[in-house]
C-alpha cells in the first residue's frame, strides 16, 4: 500500500465512516411499547372493535371522562405548576418555597424527609444523622410555623407530601398553625398525600403497618371531608408503585386496589360515596413512552368513572372524575450524561399535559445525583412554563383523542389494567395481597426484569447502554449540599422545646389522644389539640401506635416518655 | 486476597471463641479447602457437648422468625447460641440469595449469638456432611446450643436434620393435603411438630388432623411421642405472638427425656453411624474418580454399557477392584 | 482437592433510607451470576453490618445509598471495619451520587462506586476480578 493510500485509510478510520453509514440505515431496535406490548406499523379505523363515542369516550367534561374532567381543560385553568421542595431545616425549605413562588410557581409543595415520614422527632437517635437530607422534618408546631411563616394560608394552595401514617400528624400540625393564626380552617385549600398503605413499599414498613395505615389514613380523609371541604385529603400514590419497576397497567391496577381499601373503610364508617369521593386524588407517574403514558391516563379516567358509578353507586359527577397530579419518572433519569435528563423530563411532562394533568411536578435533571440545586429547580419549573406558554399544547382538550393508535392503546391499557385488578381479586383482594407479600413479589420480579432489559439492550437508554461516554467528573450545575448546621440547630431546638413545655397541658392532650384512639374515635381533633400543646410527631404517633399494640417507636429504640 | 493465619492458629483462636476464626474455618470446610480434614480432626475433641436443635419446614412456614424467638429464649437461659441457616442454591447459576438473616435481627448486637448463612450448593458429599462440620465448629466455638434451620424439601435436608437431638418440623394451616401427605415423613423425623401461623383460618382443623395422626401412631411404653405446639411466630405486634414459651418448655422436656432415658446415646450413635456412611461414600467416590481421571476409561465404560457389551454392576465391580486396591 | 470457592457478598442499606429496590435487584442478579448473596436489607447500623460481614466471612460488602446519606455513613462503616481489622473485604457502594462525591467516597475507603445506570456486568466483572486473587 502506498503512503498516500495508507494516509487516506487512516483518515477514514479517524472519521469512523462505518458508523455513519450504519447509522444512516438504522431501524429502531424494538417495536414494543415501554410496558412491552407489540405495536402495529400503523393503526386504522378497524383497529378498535366498535367505536361508541358517547359511551366509551365522550367529550371532555362528560362521563366517562376519557378525554378529561373539564370540558375546556386548560382554557379554563392551566395545570398547577408545583415543584416539590424539601431541604434541610423548616427555615431552609421556607426559603426555597419563596424563591420558586417569586419565579412563577403556582402551588406550594413541600415534602417530608425520611425521619418525619418514619414518625421520628428530629432528636431521635436514628434521626439526628439524617434530618433534612431528603425533605423537611416537622417535629413540632414550631417547625410548621417556621415553614408557613408569612404565607397567607387562606389564599394559597398547599400540597403537603407526607405519605406515611405521619400524614395524620402533618394534617394536625397544619390545621393547628392555621387555627393559631386565626384562619377559619374551612377555607384551607391544598392536598395531603396521606397514602400510608402504599408507603410500606417505599421502605416505611415500620411506620405503616396495614391496620394502622387504614385507620390513620381514613381518619384524615374523614376529618377533612367534614371540616376542610376544599382540601384534597389523599393523593393515592400510583407514582411510587410505578417507580418499583412495574408496567403502566400495573400502576393503574395496583393503585386502584389501594384506593379501594380507603374507600371501603370510609363507607364502612357510614360516609356516603358522594360525600367524600369528590376530594379523592391520585399521584401518577409519567414515563418516557409518550403515547403509552397518555393512553394510561385516559384509561385510568374511564376506569375510575365507571368504578365509582357502577361499583360504588356514585351519583355526583365529581365523584367519578379521576383527578391527578403527575410526577415525572425519577427512575427513568440517570447520572450518565446528566443534561439528557432535561430532555427526558420534557417529554414526560408533555405526556402529562397531553393527558390532561391537574398538577405537575417536573423532576430536576439532577434527581439521580442529589437534591435539586436552586438552578436545577428553576430549570424544571421553566420546562413547565415552556410547555404552558410556548408550545401551544394547552389550546385544545385531549389533543390525541381520536387517534386510531392512542384510542386503541387506551383500550389495551384498560384491558390489561382490569386483568391486573382481577389478579389482585384472585389472591383475595388488595389487603390480602399486601399481607401475604404477593404484591412485594410482583414488584421484585418486575424490577429485576427492568434491569435485565437494560443489561441485554431490550430497552435502550442513551448514556447507559448506548452512546456511552466517559463518566463526568463534575455535576454541570453544581451540587446541592445539605447544611448539617441547620439540621443540628433543629435537633437542638427540639430538645429545648421538650424541656420548656407546659407538661400538664401536654399530658392531658396525650391522654385524650390515647382515649380517643382506644374508643375508635377519629384521632385528628385530639392530634390537633396535642400539637397545640407542643406534642411532637413521635409522641403523637407513638401514643396511637401503642394503643394499636405496636412499639411506641417504629425503630424500637426509645420508649414512651408518658407513663400514666 | 484473604489474609492467612495458619490453620492451627485459627483453631486455637476458635477455641477461644474468636468469631472471625470461626468464620474463616467454616469457609474452609464449606469449600472443602486443603486443610479441611485437618481442621475437623483438631476441632473434634472439643465437640459433643452442645444441644443441637433442628428446625425444618416448607418455605414461608416461618422458620426464621421462630428461630429468632428461640434464640431469645436460649439466651435468657444463659446459653451461647450458634445458628446455621441453610437455603437452596440456584440449580442454574450455582448462586444463592440468603435472606434469612433479616429475620434474625433481634440479636444482631449480641456477641453471644453467631449466625451463619449457608447455601445448599451441589455438595459432592451431600449437604449434610458440610453442615455436620459447620455445626462442630460452632460447638468448638463454645456455643451451648446450635440451631440448624433447613428447608424441608429433599432427602438431603432430612439427612441434615438427623444430626439434631431435638427436631422441630414446622407446618402451617392451609397446607391441607400437604399435611396429609407429609404425615408419614413428619412422624419419622419430628420430635415436636410446630403448627405455626396458628392465627390463620383452618388452624383448628389442622391441629385436629395432626393430633389425630399422632394418636394413631404406635409408640412403645416410655418412648417419646411427638407433641404438637401451636405458635404465631411473626406478628408486628408483640401481643399477637403465641406459643413461644410453650415451645421452649416442650423443647426442654424433650431434652430431659433424652437425658433421662439415655435415648441421647442412641441419637449420638445414629448420628455417627450416618456420618461415617456419608464420609465413606464421599471419600470412596473421590478415590475412584481420581483414579479414573485422565485415563479416558470413564467414557469407555459408559459406552460399553450403552452398547450392551457390559452391564453397570459388572463395571462397578471392575472399577472397585482396580482403583480401591491400587488407589491411595 | 480444593473446589472453587464461591464468592460471598453482603448487600445492605444503612440508616433510615427506604429505597431498597436497587439493593434487591442487584442481589438477585449477583445470585444469577453465581454468587452467594447475604441480603441484610434496610435499617442497618454500621456495627451490625460489620458484625454480619465477619460472621458470614464475606468477600464483598455492597452498600446501597439513595438519599444523600453516603457521606455520613461511609466513614462510620469504614471506621467500624478498621476497629475490627476487617481489611480484606471489598467495599462497594451503589446508588445516586453526584460525580464530585465519588473521589471523596473512594478516599473514605470505598473500593468502587457504581452509580445508578450501571449495568450488571460491570458490577459482576469488578467483583470477580478483584476477589479472585
Amino acid at each position: 500500500m502506498g503512503e498516500a493510500n495508507e494516509k487516506a485509510a487512516q483518515n477514514t478510520q479517524e472519521g469512523n465512516w462505518d458508523d455513519y453509514i450504519k447509522a444512516y440505515y438504522e431501524k429502531p431496535a424494538s417495536f414494543k411499547s415501554w410496558s412491552g406490548y407489540d405495536l402495529k406499523e400503523i393503526y386504522k379505523p378497524g383497529d378498535r372493535p366498535e367505536e361508541n363515542y358517547e359511551q366509551n369516550i365522550a367529550d371532555a367534561g362528560t362521563y366517562p371522562y376519557t378525554r378529561g374532567i373539564h370540558s375546556n381543560m386548560f382554557r379554563g385553568r392551566l395545570w398547577t405548576k408545583r415543584e416539590v421542595v424539601g431541604i434541610g431545616s423548616p427555615a431552609d425549605t421556607h426559603e426555597r418555597l419563596k424563591y420558586l413562588s417569586q419565579h412563577g410557581g403556582s402551588g406550594l409543595n413541600t415534602i417530608a424527609d425520611v425521619t418525619y415520614e418514619m414518625g421520628l422527632d428530629a432528636d431521635h437517635p436514628w434521626a439526628v444523622d439524617e434530618v433534612g437530607l431528603t425533605g423537611v422534618n416537622i417535629t413540632s408546631i414550631k417547625d410548621m410555623e417556621t415553614l408557613t411563616k408569612d404565607i397567607p394560608l387562606d389564599r394559597v394552595s398547599w400540597s403537603l407530601i407526607t405519605a406515611s401514617t405521619a400524614s395524620s400528624v402533618t394534617m394536625a400540625q397544619y390545621v393547628a398553625v392555621a387555627q393559631n393564626a386565626g384562619y377559619d380552617v374551612g377555607i384551607l385549600r391544598g392536598s395531603i398525600q396521606n397514602d400510608p398503605i402504599h408507603f410500606r413499599y417505599c421502605g416505611f414498613g415500620p411506620a405503616c403497618p396495614l391496620d394502622l395505615s387504614i385507620k390513620l389514613g381514613s381518619d384524615v380523609m374523614e376529618y377533612c371531608t367534614k371540616n376542610l371541604p376544599k382540601w384534597y385529603y389523599t393523593t393515592v400514590n400510583m407514582y411510587d408503585l410505578r417507580e418499583q419497576g412495574i408496567t403502566a397497567p400495573q400502576e393503574v391496577g395496583y393503585g386502584f386496589g389501594i384506593a379501594m381499601c380507603y374507600i371501603d373503610e370510609l363507607i364502612r364508617r357510614g360516609l356516603d360515596i358522594d360525600e367524600f369521593a369528590p376530594r379523592f386524588t391520585f399521584y401518577v407517574s409519567c414515563h418516557v413512552d409518550i403515547f403509552e403514558e397518555v393512553a394510561k391516563i385516559r384509561a385510568a379516567r374511564r376506569m375510575w368513572a365507571r368504578l365509582m358509578k357502577e361499583k360504588y353507586g356514585a351519583k355526583n359527577p365529581k365523584s367519578m372524575q379521576f383527578r391527578f397530579a403527575v410526577h415525572t419518572s425519577g427512575c427513568s433519569l440517570v447520572p450518565q450524561q446528566p443534561f439528557n435528563n432535561m430532555t427526558r423530563i420534557a417529554y414526560q411532562a408533555l405526556a402529562a399535559v397531553l393527558g390532561g394533568v391537574q398538577s405537575l411536578h417536573c423532576c430536576s435533571y439532577d434527581e439521580p445525583m442529589c437534591l435539586p440545586t436552586e438552578k436545577a429547580h428553576l430549570q424544571a419549573l421553566r420546562t413547565q412554563q415552556i410547555l404552558a406558554y410556548e408550545t401551544g399544547v394547552t389550546n385544545v382538550a385531549d389533543p390525541l383523542g381520536g387517534s386510531y393508535y392512542v384510542e386503541s392503546l387506551t383500550d389495551k391499557i384498560e384491558e390489561e389494567a382490569f386483568k391486573v385488578m382481577k389478579e389482585v381479586e384472585d389472591v383475595g383482594g388488595m389487603e390480602e395481597a399486601i399481607r401475604t407479600e404477593w404484591l412485594d413479589r410482583q414488584f421484585e420480579s418486575e424490577a429485576v426484569q427492568r434491569q435485565k432489559e437494560l443489561d441485554n439492550g431490550g430497552k435502550l437508554v442513551v448514556g447507559v447502554n448506548v452512546f456511552t461516554t466517559e463518566q463526568e467528573k463534575t455535576t454541570p450545575l453544581g451540587v446541592q449540599k445539605i447544611s448539617s448546621k441547620s439540621a443540628k440547630q433543629q435537633v437542638e431546638a427540639v430538645r429545648t422545646l421538650k424541656q420548656s413545655r407546659d407538661t400538664d397541658r401536654l399530658n392531658d392532650a396525650i391522654k385524650r389522644l390515647r382515649d380517643d384512639t382506644n374508643d375508635s374515635k377519629n384521632v385528628i381533633p385530639a392530634m390537633i389539640e396535642a400539637t397545640r400543646a407542643s406534642g411532637t410527631t413521635g409522641e403523637l404517633l407513638g401514643t396511637v401506635r401503642e394503643v394499636f399494640g405496636y412499639p411506641y417507636d417504629p425503630m424500637e429504640t426509645i420508649k414512651s416518655p408518658f407513663n400514666f | 486476597m484473604k489474609k492467612k493465619l495458619s490453620t492451627d492458629e485459627m483453631v486455637k483462636r476458635l477455641l477461644a471463641s474468636d468469631r472471625r476464626s470461626a468464620a474463616r474455618l467454616i469457609t474452609l470446610v464449606e469449600n472443602e479447602m486443603d486443610d479441611h480434614h485437618k481442621v475437623m480432626s483438631l476441632v473434634y475433641p472439643h465437640t459433643g457437648k452442645a444441644m443441637i436443635l433442628g428446625i425444618t419446614g416448607a418455605g414461608g412456614a416461618g422458620k426464621s422468625t421462630l428461630t429468632d424467638h428461640l434464640i431469645g429464649k436460649f439466651r435468657e437461659q444463659g446459653n451461647k447460641v450458634g445458628v446455621v441457616v441453610v437455603d437452596p442454591s440456584s440449580p442454574f447459576s450455582g448462586g444463592a440469595f440468603l435472606g434469612d438473616r433479616i429475620r434474625l435481627q433481634s440479636h444482631s448486637q449480641d456477641d453471644g449469638v453467631y449466625i451463619r448463612s449457608m447455601a445448599s450448593r451441589g455438595y459432592l458429599g451431600g449437604l449434610s456432611r458440610a453442615t455436620y462440620d459447620v455445626i462442630r465448629i460452632m460447638e468448638a466455638m463454645g456455643n451451648e446450643v446450635v440451631i440448624v434451620e433447613t428447608l424441608g424439601a429433599g432427602q438431603d435436608e432430612v439427612d441434615v436434620i438427623h444430626i439434631a437431638h431435638t427436631c422441630l418440623v414446622l407446618v402451617t394451616p392451609g397446607m391441607g393435603d400437604d399435611i396429609q401427605a407429609m404425615k408419614a415423613g413428619i412422624m419419622e423425623i419430628a420430635d415436636i411438630i410446630v403448627l405455626n401461623k396458628a392465627d390463620l383460618d383452618g388452624a383448628d382443623r389442622s391441629l385436629r388432623h395432626l393430633q389425630g395422626a399422632l394418636t394413631a401412631g404406635s409408640f412403645e411404653e416410655g418412648e417419646w411421642m411427638p407433641r404438637v405446639v401451636s405458635t404465631v411466630s411473626a406478628a408486628s405486634k408483640p401481643e399477637d405472638l403465641q406459643g413461644i414459651d410453650e415451645l421452649a418448655a416442650t423443647i426442654a422436656e424433650h431434652q430431659a427425656y433424652l437425658r433421662k432415658t439415655r435415648a441421647i446415646d442412641q441419637v449420638k450413635y445414629n448420628r455417627v453411624e450416618q456420618e461415617l456412611g456419608l464420609i465413606f461414600k464421599d471419600e470412596l467416590q473421590k478415590i475412584i474418580f481420581k483414579g479414573l481421571k485422565g485415563t479416558g476409561k470413564k467414557r469407555e465404560y459408559i459406552e460399553s454399557i450403552i452398547e450392551q457389551q457390559d452391564d453397570p454392576y459388572s463395571v462397578v465391580k471392575e472399577v472397585l477392584n482396580t482403583y480401591l486396591l491400587t488407589g491411595e | 482437592m480444593a473446589t472453587k470457592k464461591k464468592i460471598k457478598v453482603l448487600v445492605t442499606k444503612v440508616g433510615l433510607d427506604g429505597h431498597d429496590r436497587g439493593a434487591k435487584v442487584v442481589s438477585s442478579l449477583l445470585k444469577e451470576a453465581g454468587m452467594e448473596v447475604i441480603y441484610l436489607g434496610m435499617f442497618q447500623r454500621p456495627e451490625g453490618i460489620v458484625k454480619a460481614a465477619i460472621d458470614e466471612d464475606v468477600d464483598v460488602i455492597g452498600l446501597s445509598y439513595l438519599s444523600g446519606e453516603h457521606l455520613i455513613f461511609t466513614p462510620k462503616i469504614v471506621e467500624e471495619m478498621k476497629k475490627n481489622s476487617v481489611d480484606d473485604v471489598l467495599l462497594l457502594a451503589g446508588g445516586t451520587f453526584p460525580a464530585e462525591d465519588i473521589p471523596t467516597m473512594e478516599e473514605m475507603g470505598i473500593d468502587k462506586v457504581f452509580r445508578a445506570g450501571s449495568l450488571t456486568a460491570s458490577i459482576v466483572d469488578y467483583i470477580k476480578t478483584n476477589v479472585e486473587e
